[in-house]
């Protein structure tokens, strides 16, 4: 009886061992990436973050938390931070209202309408970063921009504008691009997830008399709701990783009023050399990010 | 007409609106569409078309290729570059903006395949496999997703220089790779796989291997196809990772040309559109072409994921 | 069919991985643990001594030498003279300063870089990551080169850090085809290429401003291209200076200066733009759009313009003039020296080619078709016996430009920390364009060019 326990477990134990192996040995080839240039990275980052680390200087000295305190009191670094929530804070909702408009807007157009629209919000998306921000520069342009153009010849602007070099209007300009480069996909999902909604239902609602806003709010808005999640999560992380528009168009500018916390961490290695506070603003934005994501997981999960 | 008067006034509201709404969509659609107009008709406008000041070209004056020629004269490169052992053969000298093309493909493809392999296996046994530290392996891959890759921009590139493979296409793509995207994806696709499949296939005597390949993947390729445009996107459109990595005009890629033909002749728009035309229409075509299994690719990946 | 597309695929991974292996056989090679056969050779391949024929070279746009095909041409020559072979990357000055410095950071910092003492002294040699360049520079040399274009390229503790080989004097251009319809060339001396006085520059900007009811001209702020324009403008319109004379200190938030900063605001004609740089301004001023330049200098003047109007011409075919900036006394005008400095790979046998190609280029019979390519003056009148003073001769505008030379100021460009303050410079700039408070933000940013 007790030889037999001593087997079964034996057993178990060369299945364990067996599955561990398998398991590990499924996982290697991703782990060797993952391991190796996102989690050592981060690793790294946190770091160095403690050191003094430049360009040019053999050795970094450890300086303890002096990058975040020096941090807390650079007026760029808060500027930047807060260009960064106005830009997620705005373009988020905006993304999420407009792209449910529309999608709601074209489902109840013929099928090949449907995609035909779907495809040209889709465009930008395609497109690429590089291209739509290069078309933009043009369009936004001081002296040969169609937009200062049409502006003045329709007697709206007294005089051509730098939009993108004023301070008034660069950060909003930067949104508006932001804007059409990512409301494709949520259309796209807003679209199918009208499609699936449970069609029976509707029906019930409105042969008991529902108007079609009661139909919507009451029974179509709840079931997109895993969609509508999905799409905050992807909308907050690309607002957030929001980087060649700034970069090729404005480089933060002017005077800091499109500096996000992302282009500073470039501006700071490559144009100053500081790696060490570099990293050290790195960490504080992940922990941002971090703490963004699991509230939303959370309220994801409750709903 | 008379038709609509009949209707009573609800409907009358509906029908307003759904003409309203059509209306408004068609004009927004309109503002959307019209950068990549004014990409391809800027490519092919003439240099007084382009800087005409307050008079708008809405049209080519006259279609000239000009900036092409221009985009083609300006820089070259070998079309590709074997080096075996101290033997190095290079293709023939092409205008660089095609180099910039081959490289593009050449980096979306491989991060594709590479990303589809590993995270189809790994996704697997997330999924389907218990050992130690599987949830927090998770955890760690949940939490790496939201991560911005800006932040580890100075430890990555310190790590590409360690490895000696800065400025090789492979600095791009390993962190495409290794970013958990999809992975998590795959594994929400292999959950929705019922165990007794994979089970079935075992006591089969199937090994560890054929099962993944002969059941496990099969069922689970429409994720994978997600995953294969997810990532490809993705990473023809990676900018940030290609200009820290990419520092050479041999190396660089369509997107990264063009940025870099922006900081050499930034108001010649004529060149910069005929270069961005070049970067988009081939993946604008691709889009077009396979829209159906985009469009699906992009949901379900939002419904799994 | 499947088993097709599979082995195309792996066909295509093999082949680019082979592509993208790195071409220089002493960076170590490319490691792939994913692919496999031609990887596995390029891996264990020795690193052939013939790779020390081999060197890099990395390019600003210095007049010609930002072209593909007259640098191909010059590198041609030099292959065949002394059996290296020069690969060349050419950067432009929106990124460029960015992609070196990723470069040395990844360790791919090129074997030679082609730039101003601003970069290849002031930043990167104070870095300690340049060669000093001494022992190529002996007595004869030391005599022939102009001694302010020398000067500039000695670093802390007399290293020599860069090996001049061209350099020009930086000046501001007019539309004079424009300025003659707005009766505006009675402010200035075309033969002399100056401004009466300061109070008739503003005179000619505001007659022009009247005529045309548009933007005359730009102080550009959007970057660091082109910034020893706005620079030089600032500190010549009241005699300011941008530095103390022993380049310890900047001096930017002189009093004269905020004045000279205060007038540019106030000026209607002249406004202040963070979308555009140096660059972006010359594009403008040669389309008509604005009729003043700061950002010029005889490689524009000798440039026919994207239109290929001609030299000296904008694309509507007005005539181009150049100018010194407007000062009250002699103008102080900002130098530009260009040549080679060599970035400390650690490989003796590279640095040894590339001080073989510094003296080929700099000091040898070919040094009058590397100055030619660059469309500016030579540093020097001979060089290894060949005369280079005729080099010019005839070129009408290059002898007319001659007359700005002798109001070159001071290369100030040197001081420590220049990178962070010109940095500052233009992010003032900014500041100042979106309607900060001159004195306080000329503080602020001087005090941080100045490290406090």
């Amino acid at each position: 009886m007790a030889n037999k326990t001593v087997k079964v477990s034996k057993t178990t134990r060369r299945l364990v061992v067996h599955e561990n192996i398998a398991a590990y040995l499924f996982m290697l080839p991703f782990l060797v990436f993952f391991v190796m240039f996102v989690l050592y990275p981060m690793f790294m980052c946190v770091y160095t973050s403690f050191f003094d680390a430049n360009m040019g200087v053999a050795d970094d000295v450890f300086i303890g938390f002096d990058n975040y305190k020096e941090l807390f009191n650079d007026p760029i670094f808060w500027k930047g931070l807060w260009n960064t929530l106005i830009i997620v804070l705005v373009s988020v909702p905006v993304t999420c209202v407009f792209s449910l408009w529309v999608a709601s807007a074209i489902t109840k157009m013929p099928v090949a309408a449907t995609s035909a629209f779907r495809c040209i919000f889709y465009l930008p998306v395609v497109t690429g970063s590089v291209a739509v921000t290069v078309v933009w520069k043009w369009m936004f342009s001081k002296f040969n921009g169609i937009i200062n153009a049409m502006g003045t010849s329709m007697g709206l602007l007294d005089k051509n504008i730098d939009w993108l070099g004023d301070e008034r209007f660069a950060l909003a300009c930067i949104i508006l691009i932001l804007l059409t480069t990512s409301v494709g996909q949520p259309i796209v999902l807003y679209v199918s997830a009208l499609d699936n909604v449970d069609k029976s239902l509707v029906e019930a609602a409105e042969v008991d008399g529902a108007t079609p806003k009661q139909a919507f709010w009451k029974i179509k808005w709840p079931q997109m709701m895993p969609t509508t999640l999905y799409i905050l999560v992807i909308t907050t992380i690309n607002s957030f990783q929001c980087f060649a528009l700034i970069q090729l168009l404005t480089s933060g500018g002017p005077n800091n009023s499109t500096m996000t916390i992302m282009y500073y961490i470039y501006y700071n290695a490559f144009k100053l050399y500081r790696y060490g506070y570099g990293n050290a603003m790195g960490v504080i934005l992940a922990l941002i990010i971090a703490l963004l994501s699991a509230v939303q997981f959370k309220v994801g999960q409750e709903k | 007409m008379a038709k609509f008067k009949n209707l009573d006034a609800a409907q009358k509201r509906s029908r307003v609106y759904y003409i309203a709404s059509f209306v408004i969509v068609v004009i927004v659609a309109i503002l959307f569409a019209f950068p990549l107009y004014w990409i391809i008709t800027g490519a092919f406008k003439s240099g007084a078309d382009i800087n005409s000041g307050k008079e708008i070209v809405w049209w080519p004056n006259a279609w000239v290729g000009d900036n092409f020629s221009k985009l083609m004269d300006k820089r070259s490169a070998p079309l590709f570059e074997f080096v075996i052992g101290s033997l190095t053969i290079a293709g023939p000298t092409v205008p660089a903006a095609i180099r910039w093309l081959v490289n593009s493909v050449f980096m979306s493809v491989a991060s594709m395949l590479l990303t589809c392999l590993t995270a189809a296996m790994a996704g697997y046994a997330l999924a389907k496999k218990r050992f130690y530290g599987r949830a927090v392996l998770f955890s760690l891959i949940v939490c790496a997703m939201a991560l911005p890759k800006q932040v580890i921009l100075i430890p990555l590139l310190r790590e590409m220089n360690a490895l000696g493979i800065f400025d090789t296409c492979w600095a791009v793509i390993f962190p495409v790779v290794g970013w958990p995207f999809g992975v998590f994806l795959l594994k929400q696709f292999a959950e929705g796989i019922p165990t007794e499949m994979v089970e079935a296939c075992r006591i089969d005597g199937a090994n560890e291997w054929r099962t993944f390949t002969d059941v496990m993947f099969p069922m689970i390729k429409p994720g994978v196809g997600a995953c294969a445009i997810f990532t490809f996107i993705n990473s023809w459109n990676d900018y940030f990772m290609q200009l820290v990595m990419l520092p050479s005009n041999k190396k660089m890629t369509i997107a990264l040309g063009i940025a870099t033909l922006q900081g050499e002749s930034s108001t010649d728009y004529g060149l910069l559109m005929a270069g961005a035309a070049l970067a988009s229409v081939p993946i604008i075509i691709v889009f077009l072409v396979f829209q159906k299994y985009f469009t699906k690719g992009i949901t379900m990946g939002a419904v799994k994921g | 069919m499947k088993k097709l597309i599979a082995m195309l695929l792996a066909l295509v991974m093999v082949l680019g991985l082979c592509a993208c292996t790195v071409t220089n056989n002493s960076t170590p090679a490319t490691d792939a643990p994913v692919v496999d056969a031609p990887a596995d050779d390029a891996t264990e391949a020795p690193a052939a001594p013939a790779a020390t024929t081999e060197i890099t070279l990395w390019t600003y746009p210095i007049g010609g030498w930002g072209n593909q095909e007259t640098v191909d041409a010059l590198m041609a020559d030099f292959e065949a003279a002394t059996g290296i072979k020069v690969t060349v990357e050419y950067l432009d000055y929106t990124n460029g300063d960015d992609k070196v410095n990723t470069a040395i950071e990844g360790g791919s910092a090129p074997d030679l870089i082609m730039e101003g003492p601003e970069r290849l002294v002031a930043n990167w040699g104070a870095k300690g990551l340049m060669v000093d360049l001494s022992d190529l520079i002996d007595d004869t040399d030391v005599a022939e080169i102009n001694p302010a274009a020398l000067n500039a390229c000695y670093g802390e503790g007399g290293a020599v850090y860069e090996y001049p080989l061209v350099m020009t004097a930086h000046c501001m251009a007019i539309n004079k085809t424009v300025f003659e319809a707005a009766d505006a060339l009675q402010y200035l001396n075309e033969e002399t290429h100056t401004w009466n006085s300061v109070e008739d520059f503003w005179k000619a900007v505001d007659a022009v401003y009247a005529y045309t009811g548009s933007q005359v001209g730009s102080v550009f702020c959007g970057g660091q291209g082109g910034d020893q324009g706005t620079r030089a403008i600032v500190n010549n319109l009241n005699g300011g200076t941008f530095t103390n004379a022993e380049h310890t200190e900047y001096t930017w938030d002189s009093a004269e200066n905020v004045a000279a900063l205060q007038a540019l605001v106030d000026c209607e004609g002249i406004e202040f733009d963070a979308g555009i740089v140096g660059g972006d301004e010359i594009a403008y001023f040669y389309q008509g759009q604005l009729n003043m330049a700061f950002c010029w200098n005889i490689a524009q003047q000798l440039n026919p313009n994207t239109a290929d109007t001609g030299a000296g011409l904008t694309v509507s075919g007005d005539e181009i003039l150049f100018m010194a900036f407007p000062s009250d006394a002699t103008p102080q005008l900002c130098g530009g020296i260009w040549g080679f400095g060599i970035f400390d790979n650690g490989d003796e046998a590279k640095i040894e080619a590339a001080k073989t190609f510094i003296k080929y280029m700099c000091d040898s019979e070919a040094t009058a078709d590397a100055v030619k390519a660059a469309n500016y003056f030579a540093v020097r009148d001979t060089a290894e016996g060949a005369d280079l003073s005729g080099i010019w001769a005839d070129n009408e505008i290059m002898n007319e430009y001659n007359k700005l030379m002798p109001m070159l100021g001071d290369y100030y460009q040197v001081t420590t920390g220049w990178a962070e303050a010109r940095t500052a410079w233009w992010n003032m700039l900014q500041a100042v364009g979106s309607g900060e408070d001159v004195a306080t933000a000329v503080a602020t940013w001087a005090a941080t060019a100045n490290g406090q």
